[in-house]
């Protein structure tokens, strides 16, 4: 019973609180440009505009351009629904799977490229393009540090990893720290954040994640932009949750359960904090430069396995 | 030199007309080629070319050459007369192409051996046959639509594609089309097209009134507005023959260096902006702010709009804004210094501005880059010092040069001239005298003469080449905003980059979109 009262609230949490802290990113980004900067709940009002707006779509867009928004948008539910945030009591071995999260995402990263190319426009080609080769570099990265938690926890269900990484011993610990160093680089990569990509930017040559919506308004625009708020949102879970798994709700009362949700708010606005500095502080990679960095990330992957084995 | 021994020197025992500080003299056809080239050979560089529709007075067209003397402030003037065609001279100084694509486009005259003569400016609607700088065409004649056919450049090979962007952009600027041929992320071919702001600028100034003559001078660029009027109203004062007083001559320098230091804040700014460095970004935006406030408390105007006029200026500095305008001057410098302090220990900011969108010198030096994009390859040229006007000779000015000719030396230009426009506005202030003994008569101009005004905005030299006709009016006013120029090379520069780097090239070089197509 309980199991599933969570299964639905998280699919409700994660849409509900997702532009918050797109919202709190720009906010504390404002701030280190000394600027006031909107409200953290200006996404919400952004999101309520766009619902309300007409739609123009391309005569030449297939089926795909106008299923990709929904087919994007229920990913992020589903994985929502599936990971870790609160309570490590909602075993779903199904859907916990790390592999079926990572492909889950990787099905929305499929349908948003093809989503790009399908009016034929030039910078959504483009944009397309980039976005196929950063994710494909991202990937291994990606699979590699959560592949590293899976072998220290003998599990690839997510809620086991938290469990067992909450309760390992800090002598071993240098494998995880890696392992997160390496993730952090694949949320960034992933999110189309610095210095991937500059989701603020108005200039198309420099796109990736905004050329590829450039051709999306009105309603589908808005499940775009809320499907990749979900989607920063629950890389940040995972981060928040996989590799400093302290806070999370081992026992299920009333008590427990606010303040594991306070101390998972609390954790990722910090991550949040941190993204926006780091956004601030420095300016975006050249293109070609980024593959050396995801080349990092799967780097730290293969110290931490070496240490692992 | 005096001019009798720059004639000595230059021409030899042509018949000369000086007009203020041009000399002027004919020159055949046949020989206005080997004239032009060994001026360009002896180091003079060409300023302008420019036509002159004189049939009513002697049944044919005058093209004009200007060359300019650096530090001499004087222009040698060759020119030839013609009926319907002129020997092309692009071929010999490549910087003439597109002077000379303009003066067929405009007047309808052929320069034969032109290598790829097409029209500049007009777009395909524009009918063929009809040449609006020509007295016989009625300013405000509306000519049917024509469906001419205009073919970018293209290239071809396996994998090849292109991509175009524009006229319409993102963001608030100006439109322009850029045609990229590309392979993968590296851009083979870049061409832009431009002309979507063709306002009938130069057809204009010669059918308004005096005064709106420098309203619609102060629009040619609206970022330019005092440098754009200024250089209108020194050809203006020239023709007139208008002695300035030194009060006037200081506060036009003043003016000039805010204009320059707004734009170079704001570009500084928006330069880092473009590699997604905000926080650089946002202050360059807000220090640029300040300067636009000073602006506006001193005359009234963000854009400095209004204040030039012919003989004289339309602003007055009390004693009580000149300690403010120190005040704010000293604070401004204090947070740039701090905001490009921060810049320059940014590494990342360093690894996209360096080595992106280099321009070759030898390329420049053919299409006669000026202004930023010249500094920023070493040529020393500055109209500041070349051809000093207002009080620029009194005062102390070294011309901001980089090597690099790439993004990086564009930026360290402008901060460089960041810093002497303040240190101008300092020394100006303080050589600023109380009496103001303007000339107030009416303005008469000189008949059937020329004048030239020059003026170094903030992109590069401003050229204005006026003509009288026999009745002292004013029949034709050519501009020659730098961007006219640089946006020839622009594409060189972009030329081996990746697509993603080229709007933050396309920033470094800011040109004026609006000042080119007139």
């Amino acid at each position: 019973m309980e199991t599933i009262l969570f299964f639905i609230i998280q699919i409700i949490l994660i849409p509900l609180i997702s532009p918050f802290f797109i919202g709190l990113t720009r906010k504390v980004k404002a701030r280190m440009q000394n600027r006031t900067g909107a409200s953290p709940f200006q996404p919400y009002k952004d999101l309520w505009k766009l619902f309300h707006k007409d739609e123009v779509i391309s005569v030449d867009a297939s089926w795909i351009f106008k299923a990709a928004p929904y087919i994007i948008f229920s990913t992020t539910i589903i994985i929502g629904a599936s990971i870790p945030l609160i309570t490590t009591l909602t075993t779903n071995s199904y859907m916990g799977d790390f592999l079926v999260i990572v492909y889950l995402i990787a099905l929305g990263t499929f349908f948003l490229a093809l989503a790009g190319l399908d009016t034929g426009g030039a910078f959504g080609g483009f944009a397309s393009s980039r976005e196929m080769v950063v994710s494909a570099l991202t990937e291994g990265g990606l699979i590699l540090s959560l592949l590293i938690l899976a072998l220290i926890s003998h599990s690839t269900n997510l809620t086991t990893i938290t469990s067992t990484i909450s309760s390992l011993s800090y002598l071993n610990f240098a494998p995880v720290i890696l392992a997160f160093l390496s993730f952090i680089i694949s949320i960034l990569a992933e999110n189309n954040r610095y210095p991937f990509d500059n989701p603020a930017t108005h200039l198309e040559l420099t796109m990736i994640h905004e050329a590829m919506i450039l051709e999306y308004s009105g309603k589908k625009l808005a499940l775009m932009e809320w499907a990749s708020a979900n989607k920063y949102l629950i890389f940040i879970a995972l981060g928040v949750n996989l590799f400093i798994p302290w806070g999370i709700a081992t026992s299920l009362n009333w008590v427990t359960t606010l303040t594991a949700l306070v101390i998972f708010l609390t954790k990722v606005s910090v991550f949040c904090i941190l993204i926006a500095t780091l956004e601030s502080s420095i300016a975006k990679l050249r293109f070609f430069k980024l593959p050396s960095l995801l080349f990092t990330s799967l780097v730290f992957c293969i110290i931490a396995l070496g240490l692992i084995i | 030199m005096s001019t009798d021994q720059i004639i000595k020197k230059y021409i030899k025992d042509a018949k000369t007309i000086v007009h203020g500080n041009m000399i002027m003299f004919e020159v055949t056809t046949d020989k206005i080629l080997s004239v032009c080239r060994e001026l360009y050979d002896r180091q003079l560089p060409l300023k302008i070319i420019s036509a002159f529709d004189e049939r009513k007075e002697k049944d044919l067209f005058k093209v004009a050459y200007v060359f300019g003397l650096p530090k001499q402030n004087m222009f040698l003037v060759p020119y030839i007369m013609v009926k319907d065609e002129f020997p092309s001279l692009t071929p010999l100084i490549h910087q003439a192409s597109n002077y000379e694509r303009k003066i067929y486009t405009f007047f309808g005259l052929k320069p034969t051996g032109h290598p790829s003569l097409r029209t500049l400016i007009l777009h395909e609607n524009w009918p063929a046959n009809i040449f609006p700088l020509r007295k016989d065409f009625k300013w405000n004649s509306r000519p049917k639509l024509a469906n001419g056919d205009f073919q970018f450049r293209k290239l071809e090979g396996e994998g090849v594609y292109e991509i175009p962007v524009g006229p319409v952009h993102a963001g608030i600027i100006e439109p322009g089309h850029f045609r990229f041929s590309v392979l993968g992320e590296e851009i083979l071919l870049l061409e832009p097209r431009l002309g979507y702001s063709h306002k009938g600028s130069e057809k204009l100034f010669e059918e308004l009134p005096l005064q709106d003559k420098i309203k619609l001078s102060e629009r040619i660029s609206g970022d330019s507005s005092f440098s754009h009027s200024l250089a209108f109203c020194l050809a203006l004062e020239s023709l007139g023959g208008i002695k300035i007083s030194s009060r006037t001559n200081y506060l036009r320098v003043i003016f000039a260096e805010l204009e320059r230091l707004s734009n170079h804040i704001g570009d500084i700014g928006a330069i880092m902006v473009d590699t997604g460095y905000n926080f650089g970004g946002a202050s360059g935006a807000r220090l640029k702010e300040v300067v636009m406030q000073i602006n506006e408390e001193l005359t009234g105007s963000r854009f400095l709009r209004g204040v030039s006029k012919v003989g004289g200026i339309n602003a007055t500095l009390t004693t009580e804004s000149i300690e403010k305008l120190i005040k704010s001057l000293n604070q401004l410098e204090n947070d740039f210094k701090e905001v490009i302090h921060i810049a320059e220990n940014t590494t990342t900011l360093l690894l996209r501005l360096k080595k992106t969108g280099v321009l070759q010198a030898e390329v420049a030096r053919d299409h006669g880059v000026i202004g930023v994009a010249g500094k920023a390859i070493g040529f020393e040229m500055d109209a500041r010092v070349d051809y000093p006007y207002a009080a620029y000779n009194q005062l102390q000015l070294k011309i901001a040069t980089e090597k690099g000719g790439d993004v990086y030396a564009r930026f360290e230009v402008r901060i460089k001239e960041v810093y002497s426009s303040i240190e101008l506005i300092k020394q100006s202030l303080r050589k600023l005298s109380q009496s103001n003994n303007d000339d107030t008569k009416a303005i008469t101009f000189k008949k059937n003469s020329y004048a030239i005004g020059i003026v170094e905005g903030w992109r590069g030299d401003i050229i204005y080449l006026i003509s009288t006709d026999s009745n002292g009016e004013i029949s034709r006013v050519d501009v020659r905003d730098p961007s006219f120029l640089n946006w020839a090379a622009l594409g060189f520069a972009g030329k081996g980059n990746m697509v993603p780097d080229f709007p933050l090239i396309n920033k470094s070089f800011n040109l004026s979109y609006s000042g080119n197509d007139l």
